[in-house]
């Protein structure tokens, strides 16, 4: 008997008594229920735990299928449901929105119950519109998950944070983060090209609101801003969406929107960086959507407005999840549908995010006076690491910006907590303003330096595991040829700067004489404020001192995605005229379940059978199997052991200078 | 001691998780808990946890030695094995290397050299712990200190025990990180605040230097341990075209004949380098540690004398075995460490804030022990490490206890720091002056003391050894380079005894200068009702520091005068040495003494005598026999000397104006052009354009019917025209062309068409019929013109004419183009049609 269970009933005792002594009951018990809740989660996703290797034998059925639909679904049509309340009862209103995020949080953690292997989990597919070949085909992976644990940790954080300084409109409030938290879980699920584009635009409309209703002077501008931006990209995608679509009709005469059918179409291009074909310019419309998105410079500037207007809660949930769908996308469609092109040109991107983002948003942010566009800024240059390690392509890279992904929801989320607790107590953000406030706010100063502190990546916190991964995965990638270590230099040299501009703010604001009088009286932060933050605090130490935690989940994922990639793209011969079809066996076969399939029968048989074969653990073979297709089963497992090993000993074609 | 090893087997010592885990929870204790437990409770805390560390510090070494004496008898004295107790905490991350995956352990190791250093860190720590709990009693952020000082004990801890690169840099951003917040403990004043900062960016440098390194050998070695980077040299032996970057274009000048090439030890040894020159205030990064001085003087013994600015020293002789293999990066060592010697003594001389005296001269003194690691002498230079833990920390606490004595009546922090407010003061203070006697004796390097053989040692070593090369075509030092290096290290020397004897006759001789002594003053404090500056100031007597504060002075006395006998290699005294021998002896198997060098060290011991001799003595008789009046005619001779020399060779100005001017324009480039260029462009220009479209369509959007109406008609207009003229189009099928060279033309339908077709140039004959289709046949390489006339109803006729082509794939038709503009193109062997429109209206 160790004592390890006790450690997060301890600290949470610890947690509730440290509390000043004003804090009301309320506050003292949620806070240390987060505590509670959040260690016991981490305990519980411990390495060393036997859950995850004890039920290998389990059959399927512990994946509910329906998990993501209601994921999506329960909050839209919660929201929907909330507009329905009455507008009088405000706490009734708040309860029903916190009760449908617990929940969803609650079922999100079911995800990570399961053994990610490599392959597609939680798999859903309903055909919807047949005449078209659109599916509602929704299913999760180790890179996707995370991600969704993420929304549904964050939104109902920046929900509570908005209820407390938000006073007016909470019933439209509630349905657009409701509806808001829905959407963006689609989109990082959705394996249907159509099903994507669909939430894709819908979570617009929600944060669109958000900006344009409960944000600053200017709100309509930023929202309108933000909106056309996003907006532009989307439009250029649906047209290549359009294009991949009619390709792979016309060579398959199949119409179908699925992600992983339409992998297999590979468009004509040639060797050249810049060359109007149509991979170039399919690749180039999704990825400027994405890119947009992140936002990567030169298509930025829409984002230090749109944090500047919006109000904390949407922020937050811009910074730490919205942006993400930038680089996700990037990692599933863009690499996934033109592995080609998005090799080649990997080196010249790379390039851009060390430059454009990270050492320009560095030095854009250093320069700022409003602390907000500061954090938006300093968002542009940790979004550079993030698609600095995509660009790399390698294992640990791919890896590294998953986690920065979550590393920077959850540090500038509290950051963006932080300032918000500023705003609310002086309605200005100008660094000029304050000064030597840590005297009055002691408390308050510890956790921003504890952020500040994350978000620089000082070792033992989050940041540095995943800025780390990238810096090592950028050194070491092939893909961006004699300029990986150059790239991987200059990544580094934006630790330096990350520093500069954050202590610079945090010495203009915090230290120093208390010399303005209007600060000599601020409030320290509120219990309720510590409650929003502590989450995210708690995480930044977590993730910090344990990120196999996640890693380890999300390796095989991303080691068996990164191999087709590898292996996708180095088998695109020197000049493809025209567009073809590759064979199913060049991808792994747990990626490719569930993919449309004319000559197997029904879609829905495929599925079911194949999902069996790919969530099934290695040693699947050995474990009994209830029917006749257990021959099958066995055959088609010791297939897939074959290709995977030959897919793992391909040579990968002539790696450029070594760096 | 049995009972411990069964206890904590080598393999899995967590004895060493006890050790670090003190000080943390101390820290977290005293850190969120120190409001409501009193200054009592906080020093007990924080008093109790790094002394209990230091006991179980003390256990870990002893079993240490105790092994070690074992390992040696077995191995038949000094072979390879090093003793180390390694443990293992849990995985931290695993990351791909270049070739294989490099898991990355939160471990933690003891061997000797890591032992003597934990020793120096707890012990020295506690003792400046019990000093800072006098020093600090009347500061309102008592909690505060102790937190941060708990913290940095433990990340210091941290650093030197990390098993791997990764560990170490743990707590090397840690150590970073508790200077940070203890250098600006008293934020209310700006000037602290950004002393704080300064350290914490300027480290940053070097943590950048850190982190490419650590990149490169996940990439070149695949692991970050150090005991397997140890066995793993061979994988580092190949060489790398550092510029210029292949497949980059570069203009031509900057392309040099030759590619310059390194080797990849080289490059890391180089990187490592650049964060121990930030760690460890060597040229030109130092420039943070002299403002560090802002901090509660205790945090200036302990963080920047006695552990922390060691940390760079420590990682070149941690990863020793890497260096020795690059001799142009142990000559970048060296030579950096003799230049920052000389170059911070210099600066010494001319400055009256006893701290910063302090603080200069520990930047010299970091750099000899460079010069000790640079030349290869590990262990010497290590044991400079040591004892200038003893005599620095003894300084800058007796420091503390003279400020503390003057802060009483002069309390602003530059009056009670300057020496020329100080004087005479070994009559009021006697231990305080004893003590800090003995150090200066250490420091100054006066025989027999620790700091006479560890510095010694050093230069001796300077001047003897040699780096061999490992693999040919490295680049080696030339043999004057050693010799340049002691000549530098020697200078230094002379400079170091006459700025340390000149700040002891300043403090301590001649007559009391701060304030009016009056018997019986009634000692006032707080800050609100005393005056400053004007007038002659009154106060008591300085007079002596309670026992909290001078225990710790005397036992560090203690060792500064007596340390040295743990490696006196003249007195044949070496136990230090034979007890780090496993930990440095791969690496010293590429140090080589020069030839005869050996029958130098008397007279250099000589040389070194002296050099305390002249320095000491010159201090002696500027400022104890003449009271300082030669120093004021060489002042009043070279006023601009003294001035620049005053200013520290106005290197922060100059650094000011180059680096930090250079990224601050950047900052206003970046600024600029994402208000104007970026946002200029893809917004405004994009809206603009937008907006231009919209105001043209605009105009046409009247509202006014008659308008409207007008725009009918004319479009009515222009539709009746259309139908009232004919049209010749036809489409061709030309689909057996190749075959069998048919052709059919379908002329396109109208309103009351008639069509008369014809072949060639000839002129129209017959009659327009109905026939809306016509073939024709082509022999092979032939080409024909058709011309179609068409007719409407209103009698208007329009002809055109299509030029055809019957391709055999021996490109006959483009060879001999057809008339008019017929340029065939393969595929397409049809020409569009010429028109020719003739008819008019009836």
């Amino acid at each position: 008997m160790s004592l390890a269970p006790v450690i997060p009933a301890l600290l949470a005792a610890a947690v509730a008594y440290v509390m000043p002594r004003k804090a009301a009951t309320k506050h003292r018990i949620g806070l240390a229920a987060v505590t509670f809740f959040l260690l016991a989660s981490v305990g519980w996703l411990w390495p060393d735990g036997t859950q995850a290797v004890a039920k290998p034998d389990a059959p399927t059925s512990t994946e509910w299928p329906y998990l993501l639909d209601f994921l999506i679904g329960f909050p839209i049509v919660a929201g929907l449901f909330v507009l329905f309340l009455p507008r009088q009862m405000p706490s009734l209103l708040r309860g029903v929105t916190y009760a449908v995020f617990a929940v969803s949080f609650v079922a999100s953690l079911a995800l990570l119950a399961v053994p990610m292997t490599p392959g597609w989990h939680f798999q859903h597919i309903v055909p919807w519109i047949e005449s078209a070949g659109i599916r509602w085909h929704v299913a999760t992976d180790g890179i996707s998950v995370w991600l969704i644990v993420l929304t549904t940790f964050t939104t109902p954080i920046a929900a509570f944070a908005s209820f407390g300084s938000i006073k007016s409109r909470h019933k439209e409030l509630c349905a657009a983060f409701l509806m808001l938290q829905g959407a963006m879980i689609g989109a990082f699920v959705a394996l249907d090209l159509f099903v994507f584009y669909v939430f894709w635009e819908l979570m617009l409309v929600p944060m669109f609101l958000m900006i344009g209703i409960w944000g600053g002077a200017e709100k309509i501008k930023a929202s309108v801003k933000f909106f056309l931006f996003t907006m532009t990209g989307s439009v250029l995608m649906l047209g290549a969406m359009l294009y991949l679509v009619w390709t792979h009709h016309e060579l398959t005469s199949q119409w179908t929107f699925d992600y992983l059918a339409l992998s297999r179409v590979v468009l004509p291009d040639t060797q050249k960086p810049v060359v109007m074909s149509a991979q170039f310019l399919c690749w180039f419309a999704f990825s400027l959507a994405f890119f947009i998105k992140v936002p990567m410079w030169p298509l930025h500037t829409w984002l230090p407005d749109a944090h500047v207007q919006a109000p904390t809660g949407g922020s937050v949930v811009l910074a730490a999840v919205m942006l993400k769908l930038g680089t996700y996308a990037y990692l599933r469609f863009s690499m996934g549908l033109f592995p080609f092109r998005s090799a080649i040109l990997a080196g010249n991107l790379g390039a851009f995010a060390v430059i454009g983002g990270i050492l320009y948003g560095a030095l854009c942010a250093w320069k700022q006076d409003d602390i907000k566009k500061l954090v938006a800024y300093s968002s542009v240059a940790h979004l550079g690491f993030v698609m600095l390690g995509l660009f790399g392509a390698t294992p640990s890279g791919i890896q590294g910006a998953i986690l920065q992904m979550v590393n920077h929801g959850l540090a500038t989320g509290a950051l963006f907590l932080l300032v918000g607790v500023l705003y609310d107590r002086r309605h200005t953000r100008e660094v000029s303003e304050f000064g030597g406030i840590a005297k009055v706010m002691p408390v308050y100063t510890v956790l921003f330096l504890i952020v500040t502190m994350a978000s620089i990546g000082v070792p033992g916190t989050n940041g540095f595991v995943g800025e780390f991964m990238v810096i090592a995965g950028t050194f070491v990638s092939k893909r961006l040829n004699q300029f990986g270590a150059i790239e991987a230099i200059g990544a580094a040299f934006g630790v330096i700067l990350a520093a500069v501009y954050m202590l610079g703010m945090v010495q203009k604001v915090f230290f120093g004489p208390l010399s303005n009088p209007k600060n000599k009286h601020l409030d320290d932060i509120t219990p309720r404020e510590a409650l929003a933050v502590a989450p995210l605090v708690i995480m930044i130490f977590v993730i910090g001192f344990f990120p196999s935690i996640m890693t380890d989940r999300m390796r095989p994922a991303v080691e068996s995605y990164q191999q087709q990639f590898v292996h996708l793209f180095s088998d695109t011969p020197e000049t493809p005229l025209a567009a073809r079809l590759l064979p199913r066996d060049m991808f792994p076969p747990s990626f490719l379940v569930g993919a449309p399939d004319a000559e197997a029968g029904g879609p829905s048989a495929v599925t079911e059978a194949a999902t069996k074969t790919a969530a099934a653990p290695a040693k699947a073979a050995e474990a009994p199997k209830p029917r006749s297709d257990e021959d099958t089963n066995r055959a088609r497992a010791a297939r897939n052991e074959e290709i995977m090993q030959k897919f793992k000993n391909l040579p990968l074609r002539k790696a450029g200078g070594e760096p | 001691m049995e009972q411990l090893r069964t206890q904590f087997p080598a393999d899995d010592f967590s004895l060493l998780a006890l050790v670090l885990l003190l000080p943390l929870v101390g820290a977290f204790v005293c850190g969120v808990f120190g409001k409501r437990l009193g200054k009592e409770g906080v020093r007990t805390m924080a008093l109790s946890a790094v002394g209990g560390s230091f006991v179980l510090c003390l256990a870990a070494f002893a079993m240490l030695t105790s092994a070690g004496g074992a390992h040696g008898a077995g191995h038949g004295g000094g072979g390879h094995a090093v003793t180390r107790f390694t443990w293992t905490a849990w995985r931290w991350f695993t990351i791909d290397g270049g070739t294989s995956t490099v898991p990355i352990d939160v471990a933690f190791s003891v061997d000797p050299l890591s032992g003597v250093m934990m020793l120096v860190v707890t012990g020295v720590g506690f003792l400046i712990h019990l000093y800072s709990s006098e020093y600090m009693s009347k500061d309102p952020g008592y909690y505060r200190f102790f937190a941060y000082l708990n913290l940095f004990v433990f990340s210091m801890l941290v650093l030197i025990l990390g098993d791997n690169l990764a560990v170490l840099f743990v707590g090397w951003e840690g150590v970073g990180l508790c200077s940070y917040l203890l250098i600006g403990f008293w934020f209310g004043e700006d000037r602290k605040a950004s002393a704080g900062k300064k350290a914490f960016i300027t480290n940053r440098i070097g943590d950048f230097g850190l982190l490419v390194a650590m990149a490169m050998l996940v990439y070149y070695a695949g692991t970050l341990r150090f005991s397997t980077l140890e066995t793993s040299q061979s994988a580092l032996s190949q060489m790398r075209t550092v510029w210029p970057i292949p497949g980059l274009e570069l203009p031509s000048w900057l392309i040099p004949a030759q590619p310059i090439r390194a080797s990849v030890p080289t490059l890391v040894a180089l990187a490592l380098f650049v964060g121990c020159m930030g760690k460890s205030a060597q040229l030109p990064l130092y420039v943070w540690l002299p403002d560090a001085m802002a901090g509660p003087t205790p945090v200036s013994a302990l963080i920047h004398a006695a552990t922390m600015v060691t940390a760079g020293i420590y990682l070149v002789a941690r990863t020793s075995f890497l260096f020795v293999l690059s001799p142009f990066a142990m000559a970048v060592v060296a030579g950096t460490g003799a230049l920052t010697a000389l170059f911070a003594a210099s600066i010494a001389f001319a400055q009256t804030d006893l701290k910063k005296v302090l603080a200069y001269s520990t930047v010299s003194q970091l750099g000899y022990m460079f010069v000790g690691v640079g030349s290869g002498a590990f262990a010497a230079g290590f044991f400079h490490v040591l004892t200038h833990a003893f005599f620095k920390g003894c300084l800058f606490l007796c420091a503390g206890s003279v400020i503390h004595a003057m802060h009483h009546v002069i309390h602003d922090e530059e009056g009670s720091q300057d020496m020329r407010n100080m004087g005479g003061l070994r009559k009021h203070m006697p231990i305080t002056h004893a003590t800090f006697l003995i150090s200066c004796l250490a420091i100054a390097g006066c025989p027999m003391t620790s700091g006479f053989f560890s510095k010694d040692e050093v230069l001796f070593k300077a001047f003897s050894s040699q780096i061999a090369a490992t693999q040919p075509g490295l680049w080696v030092a030339p043999a004057w380079y050693g010799q340049a290096i002691y000549a530098l290290g020697v200078l230094g020397a002379v400079c170091t005894a006459f700025y340390m004897f000149r700040a002891y006759f300043l403090t301590f001789w001649g007559d009391f200068r701060g304030w009016t002594i009056v018997k019986g003053h009634v000692a006032h404090h707080g800050d609100d009702e005393h005056a400053h500056g004007e007038g002659p100031r009154e106060g008591a007597a300085p007079h002596e520091s309670p026992w909290q504060m001078t225990l710790p002075l005397a036992v560090l006395a203690f060792f500064a005068l007596f340390g040295g006998l743990v490696y006196a290699e003249p007195l044949h005294l070496t136990a230090l040495e034979r007890f780090w021998h496993p930990v440095f002896a791969s690496a010293s198997t590429h140090v080589v003494e020069r030839a005869g060098a050996h029958a130098m060290m008397w007279p250099l011991l000589g040389v070194g005598a002296t050099v305390f001799a002249v320095g000491a003595g010159g201090a002696y008789y500027v400022y104890a026999q003449q009271g300082g009046k030669p120093a004021e005619a060489f002042v009043a001779a070279a006023p601009s000397l003294h001035r620049i020399v005053r200013d520290k060779w106005r290197v922060d100005e100059f650094y000011e104006a180059t680096v930090l001017g250079f990224i601050d324009a950047m900052g206003d480039t970046a600024v600029a052009i994402d208000k104007w260029l970026i946002d200029g462009v893809i917004a405004r220009l994009t809206a603009a354009v937008t907006q231009l479209f919209g105001a043209g369509l605009r105009l046409l959007q009247t509202g006014r019917v008659q308008v409207y109406a007008a725009g009918m008609v004319l479009g009515v207009a222009g539709l009746g025209w259309f139908i009232l003229t004919p049209h010749a189009e036809a489409e061709i099928d030309s689909s057996k062309l190749r075959s069998s060279g048919d052709v059919t033309f379908t002329a396109a339908p109208g309103h009351g068409y008639s069509y008369r077709w014809a072949e060639g140039e000839a002129a129209q004959s017959g009659d327009f019929t109905a026939a809306a289709t016509f073939s024709t046949k082509l022999e092979r390489c032939q080409t024909k013109q058709v011309r179609l006339e068409v007719r409407n109803v209103f009698g208007g006729t329009t002809e055109t004419s299509f030029t055809t082509c019957r391709e055999m794939g021996n490109d006959c038709c483009t060879a001999k183009p057809a008339a008019g503009d017929a340029t065939a193109r393969p595929q397409t062997p049809l020409q569009a049609p010429a028109r020719a429109p003739m008819g008019g209206t009836p």
